[in-house]
Formats: C-alpha cells, sequence, structure tokens
C-alpha cells in the first residue's frame, strides 16, 4: 500500500521553536505498521521537518514554495501523480493559521474520501479495503470500514509518536522537487493581527444577568448540585443503595434498569 | 428691565404640604410657578419608574428614559411580589438579515455548545436579524435557546456518510442565504463546517473566541497572536467562549426551504459502527463516570466488583496509591489526573484540597463517608454518612437483584 504522510512545519506550542507538530509525528507512526510510507512537505525550506525521518519516514518529498505561498495546489498536484492509496495529515496545524482547512481542500481537490479524528488504521479484510478508527471524543469510537483511496486526519488520542532515532534520521533522504508554480493566494481574509490576550473563562452555570455574589457562588461551586444537595444521615444500607442508584439514573450516568418499571406495574404474590 | 423680585419665603410657605406634622414642601408644584421653563429632573422617580415590576430582586431596564413631570408621591406600601408572569415569546416578524446555526445536536438534544452558539448567534443578529436554527431531525427546545427560525430537514439514512451531510446541509443554506453561518468548534461541528466551507468555496474563520457584531476574534501562531475581522460568512465558535442566550424564549417557527435533491453520491465506506467507550480502560482524565475508593475503604474487592458493575471507571485518592492498593494511574487529584467526568463517586475519601482540585470539573458528586463533616460530604449533591463497607454490598445486592429480574 502506498502511503502519504503530509508534514507541515510547526512551531512548539510553549517555546515557540521549530518542531515537527505532534500529530504529523503521530501519523509516521501510523503508517508505520500499514506499507511503504513517504513524508511530502511544501513550503520554503525542508529544514523545518528534516525530524520526521528520525520518527520513522525513509524519505521525504520537499516541493519548494515561497515563504506565505498557499501549498494546496502543490499538494494537490504532487499528490495527483503520486495517487497514494492512504494519505495522513494532522487534523490542525501548529503554529501557522491552524485553521485545519487544508486536509479537506485536497480531498476535494482529489475527489478522495475524508475521515476526520482517526486514531488507528489497520488493511481492511477484502483487497483495497481500510479499516480506520475514528475519534468521537470521550473514549468512544466509530469503526468504519471502507475503499481507498482516503484521506484521514489524526487526532491526538493516536498512540504517542514512535522514538527519535539518530541512525535513522542520518540514513533518511529529503529529495526536492523543485519549485511549484508560484501561485501566492490573496489573503482571503483581511485579518487584522494583535498579541494575543486571555480572556476570562465563561463560568459554568452562572446567571448572565444575576449579581456579583451570585457570580462567585456559582465560580466557587456553592451554587449548583452543591447547594441543594441532599444528606442522609446514618440511612438503613439497603435506603442508601437505593437513593444512589435513583440518583445516577437521574443524572443520566447508570443505564435505567427495566425491572424498576416491571416491578412496579406487576403486583409482588 | 425689570425683573419679578423672588420672595423665597412666600414660595415655600405656597408648597407647603399641609397636615403634616413635620413641615413638608412638594417641590414638584413650584416648577409651574417659577417659570424657568426647563422641566425639573426627578431622579428618584425616573428610577422607580425603569424598575422592571414583578421580580423579587430590583431589576431596572436603563433603556427607557422616563420623564417624570407629574407630582412626586413616594409610594410607602412595599410592593407585592407577585409570581413571574409566564414570559412573553419574542417575534422576530420580518428579520433584516439571517445568521445561521447549524448545531450538532447529539441525540436530537442541544449541547451546551450548542447553546454557546446559538447565543453567538444572537449578539450577531441583534434587533434586526433573526436566528435560524438548521438541524438533521428533531431538536428539543430550540426557541428558549435562542432561535427565531428553525429549518428541519429530514434524516435521511442513519448511515455515516458525512460528505452527504455536508453536501445536504451547504444546499439548504444555499436556499436560505444567511448573512452569517456560525457551527461549533466541536469535533463533528468542526469537520461539518470545513466541508460545508470546501464546498461553498468560501474562506472559514475558525474558533472564533469573541462573536460580536463589530468584529470576530480567534488565536492563531500558538496562542501568540489574535487574529480580528468583521463578520464574514462561515465561523466556527470555540468551546465555553461565549455566554447562552438568556433573554426571553423566541418563537422558533418552523420554516421550509427547498434544496435540489442531492444526487446519490457513490458510497465508499462500507460498513460504520459505532464502538462505546470501554469503562474499564477509557484513560482517567475522559472517563465519563468515576468511582472512586479512599482510606475509608478496606474491602477493595468489593469495591472492584462493584465498579464493574455500575460500568464506572476505576479511581481512588493518593493514600491508596501510595500504598501500593490501587495502580498509579487511577490516582484522582492535584497530583493525579484531573477528571472531566460527568459524575465522580466518592467512597471513603475526606476530601483534601489536593484531591478536591481533581474533582472540581465534576458536575455531580456523590459520596459515602463515615464522617459527617468531611469536605467530600460538603461537596456533595448526594452525601451519605454511612459505612460505605456496608453501602457497597448493599448496591451490589440491588444491582444482583435488577438484573436478576430483567432476564
Ligand atoms: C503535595 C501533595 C499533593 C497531593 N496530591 C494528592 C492527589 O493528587 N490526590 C489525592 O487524593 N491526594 C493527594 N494528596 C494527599 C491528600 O492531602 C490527602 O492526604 C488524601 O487525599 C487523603 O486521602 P483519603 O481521603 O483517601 O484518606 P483520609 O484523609 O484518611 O480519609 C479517609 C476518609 O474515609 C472515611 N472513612 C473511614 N472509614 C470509613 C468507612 N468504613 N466508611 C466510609 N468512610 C470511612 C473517614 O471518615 C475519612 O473521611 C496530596 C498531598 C500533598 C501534600
Amino acid at each position: 500500500m502506498k502511503i502519504a504522510v503530509l508534514l507541515s512545519a510547526g512551531r512548539h506550542p510553549v517555546s515557540g521553536a521549530a518542531v515537527l507538530p505532534r500529530m504529523e509525528a503521530q501519523a509516521i507512526r501510523l503508517a508505520a505498521g500499514l506499507g511503504e510510507a513517504i513524508g511530502l512537505h511544501a513550503g520554503p525550506d525542508a529544514a523545518a521537518v528534516r525530524e520526521a525521518l528520525g520518527l520513522g519516514l525513509a524519505r521525504i518529498e520537499h516541493v519548494a514554495i515561497p515563504e506565505g505561498g498557499d501549498p494546496v495546489p502543490a499538494l494537490i498536484a504532487r499528490l495527483a501523480a503520486l495517487a497514494p492509496d492512504l494519505v495522513l495529515a494532522g487534523r490542525r496545524g501548529q503554529g501557522g493559521a491552524e485553521s485545519g482547512i487544508v486536509p479537506y481542500a485536497l480531498a476535494d481537490a482529489l475527489d478522495l474520501l475524508l475521515i476526520p479524528d482517526v486514531i488507528a488504521v489497520t488493511s481492511g479484510d477484502g483487497a483495497g479495503t481500510l479499516t480506520l478508527d475514528q475519534s468521537l471524543g470521550r473514549g468512544a469510537l466509530r469503526r468504519v470500514s471502507l475503499r481507498g483511496p482516503v484521506l484521514a486526519t489524526v487526532h491526538p488520542d493516536a498512540p504517542p509518536p514512535l522514538a527519535y532515532a539518530y541512525g535513522r534520521a542520518r540514513r533518511g533522504s529529503i529529495d526536492g522537487l523543485g519549485s511549484a508554480p508560484t501561485l501566492t493566494a490573496g489573503p482571503d481574509m483581511a485579518v487584522e493581527e494583535r498579541p494575543y490576550r486571555r480572556r476570562p473563562k465563561l463560568v459554568k452555570g452562572a446567571p448572565t444577568g444575576g449579581s456579583a455574589a451570585e457570580r462567585l457562588k456559582a465560580a466557587t461551586g456553592e451554587s449548583g448540585s452543591a447547594a441543594k444537595g441532599r444528606l442522609l444521615v446514618e440511612p438503613d444500607p439497603e435506603e442508601a443503595a437505593r437513593e444512589i442508584l435513583a440518583y445516577l439514573r437521574q443524572i443520566g450516568v447508570l443505564a435505567a434498569s427495566s425491572g424498576a418499571s416491571s416491578d412496579a406495574s406487576t403486583p409482588t404474590p | 428691565m425689570t425683573r419679578l423680585r423672588r420672595d423665597p419665603r412666600a414660595e415655600r410657605t405656597a408648597i407647603q404640604v399641609a397636615g403634616a406634622a413635620r413641615p413638608r414642601y412638594d417641590r414638584t408644584a413650584r416648577r409651574s410657578s417659577s417659570g424657568s421653563g426647563r422641566p425639573r429632573r426627578d431622579p428618584r422617580a425616573e428610577r422607580a419608574g425603569q424598575r422592571v415590576v414583578g421580580e423579587a430582586r430590583p431589576r431596572f431596564d436603563l433603556s427607557q428614559v422616563i420623564r417624570v413631570e407629574g407630582p412626586v408621591i413616594a409610594d410607602t406600601q412595599p410592593r407585592a411580589t407577585t409570581a413571574p408572569a409566564p414570559p412573553k415569546i419574542l417575534i422576530v416578524e420580518d428579520p433584516a438579515f439571517l445568521v445561521a446555526v447549524v448545531p450538532d445536536a447529539p441525540g436530537g438534544r442541544l449541547s451546551a455548545h450548542d447553546r454557546q452558539v446559538l447565543g453567538a448567534a444572537r449578539a450577531l443578529a441583534g434587533r434586526e436579524g433573526a436566528v435560524a436554527l438548521l438541524t438533521l431531525g428533531a431538536c428539543e427546545g430550540p426557541g428558549p435557546a435562542g432561535a427565531d427560525r428553525w429549518i428541519r430537514l429530514d434524516d435521511g439514512t442513519e448511515a455515516y456518510d458525512p460528505a452527504g451531510r455536508a453536501a445536504r446541509i451547504a444546499a439548504a443554506l444555499n436556499g436560505l442565504k444567511p448573512r452569517h453561518i456560525l457551527f461549533p468548534e466541536s469535533l463533528d461541528g468542526g469537520d461539518l463546517a470545513r466541508r460545508v466551507a470546501v464546498r461553498m468555496g468560501e474562506p472559514l474563520f475558525t474558533n472564533a473566541e469573541v462573536v460580536a457584531a463589530n468584529g470576530l476574534v480567534r488565536p492563531a501562531k500558538g496562542r501568540r497572536v489574535e487574529q480580528r475581522i468583521a463578520p464574514g460568512l462561515l465561523t466556527t465558535v470555540a468551546p465555553d467562549a461565549v455566554a447562552d442566550y438568556a433573554g426571553p424564549p423566541r418563537e422558533a417557527r418552523p420554516v421550509a426551504v427547498e434544496t435540489e435533491a442531492a444526487s446519490p453520491a457513490k458510497l465508499r465506506i462500507l460498513a460504520a459502527a459505532r464502538v462505546p467507550a470501554d469503562p474499564a480502560t477509557v484513560p482517567l482524565a475522559l472517563a465519563e463516570f468515576v468511582a472512586s475508593a479512599g482510606n475509608g475503604i478496606t474491602d477493595l474487592d468489593t469495591f472492584r466488583t462493584l465498579v464493574a458493575a455500575l460500568r464506572a471507571t476505576p479511581g481512588a485518592s493518593r493514600v491508596l496509591c501510595d500504598a501500593g492498593l490501587m495502580p498509579r494511574h487511577t490516582q484522582v487529584g492535584a497530583s493525579g489526573t484531573v477528571l472531566a467526568a460527568t459524575c465522580y463517586f466518592a467512597l471513603g475519601i475526606s476530601g483534601a484540597p489536593q484531591h478536591l482540585q481533581g474533582v472540581a470539573g465534576c458536575e455531580h458528586v456523590v459520596a459515602v463517608n463515615t464522617d459527617l463533616h468531611a469536605a467530600m460530604i460538603e461537596r456533595a449533591g448526594l452525601a451519605i454518612v454511612q459505612d460505605a463497607q456496608i453501602v457497597m454490598p448493599a448496591l451490589l445486592r440491588l444491582l444482583a437483584q435488577e438484573t436478576g429480574e430483567t432476564p
């Protein structure tokens, strides 16, 4: 199976140093178990993604585009030529615009199936089929089997990246493919940039029109469930158990028992 | 030119209120006699006129400017606290423009994030605009959440087909022609927004943290800068950034949009099945329901059986993890895992501050403890002062009895 992993020049979220985004490193790991994978980077400088060689890729193709240029046309051209069965990308960039729109633009242009937020990929039963596990948050999954080619974006819950190996990084190669026809997309949105300012976090359950005292109560957790809490002192253990189960069912974390309703309707002998 | 000579003493006697033991003067009466022409303001009466009737706590509608011209009569009777009247439904009859919202609405219910997006849409719509909610299938309570119009497309097929879903929503949005379209920046909503944006060929402003008519703001470049833009067509709204709609309920008038029938695309997805999270193995930080044991629990086997029977994720306090009775990765608290669970069930845990920090985000807490004055009992929504060692078997008995009754 032919696999392409899209690589981007990221910035570390804390230090701001140039780094391969973690989700792309995770994508390399997902690809490693499946077949021959190559990296694909479109940007002014290939040094930004050299780290990916040490993380498990043997070869990276680099299409040079000018600084600030749109990578999408260059990637479309190269992917159309490669025609991989599986394209892996991070779900968001890191350090740039972080809009996560590039995979969607590629999938649309190349008529690929796009499956977002994938955490595992295995080859399926039939020829050319794949089984992807998609994260639905909170540990739940959707298992999707499909016929390729497919573009999948990787979710942070995917297995952690492989360890960096120096020898692998030395052996790997970066092939420059020349520069793409310069197609600098004008800024499609007139954005104004300024230093980031943190905004106050929304307090959950705080009344918007309420007084300062009410908002403080909501912030310290005194209102809500804690304020109207029920206290049972030294109840009968059976009674306590019934109360607990009823409470858990009421808030919906415990599946309701059909037995409780049936014994209410049928008189016990 | 001569001016009338004022006689302050005479003026005062003229306005004296008769019959009061203490001299009182009705100063509103003077305005008519002194002919300065300028009406005299009475701040107290204006304030009283702005008061919203029928609420226990005084509330004032400052947008209302009332000139009190008549004589001031102080009302000394305390207002009878009337029961709040059923709120009036706000109707926008002829909106100047539409703000569309496409919620996730998992299971036909608006999520907290969806409500925030509706709040953001309401802020963009202002007085003239209307908020149009676009759902696939049923949806509970769109009116109170702030929707003026409600477009309900039929569910279509149950099969997982995100591209087909995006195509239908894009077609409906093209028919509706809203000025702005908002999506939640969640797993599903973010995916849908990007598909719709690519399909419409419009730029998408993602993860907006501020939504107002005069500008949207989003973080970029690893939160080093923020980007500001005038509201465009497509926007996704970050979670917990914008407040819900808090005003009176809106109409949520059902509207039909005609969409051209989408051509059935060739389906390349062969099968899709939901695999629910296994509570026993899901990471503690992601778990929905955590049951935790503390130093008050001696019978850990019963605890483990109970956790499995409740389909909860096991947790523990630091004391048990330090003693090696529970694995370290189950530790809840400041030096363990900070939970994002909906419900936390604490058995024999005192509720040290370091432990409570890990539970701060949990909406519901149930505690069983022998100590009435434990901090955990105070934090809990349902607190039971009883020996956990006898409550646990009672719970197991009750659960076994229920499953025994249902074959
Ligand atoms: C730097 C630092 C970091 C820490 N970080 C953490 C952390 O991350 N997580 C954490 O949990 N702790 C942490 N701790 C420890 C914390 O301060 C407490 O010591 C610990 O949480 C207490 O655990 P406990 O409630 O299980 O035990 P105890 O405080 O001993 O409480 C046991 C409770 O069980 C009740 N009880 C006794 N018998 C029964 C019974 N038969 N039935 C019902 N109830 C019974 C008692 O009334 C008591 O309330 C930290 C401490 C420090 C100094």
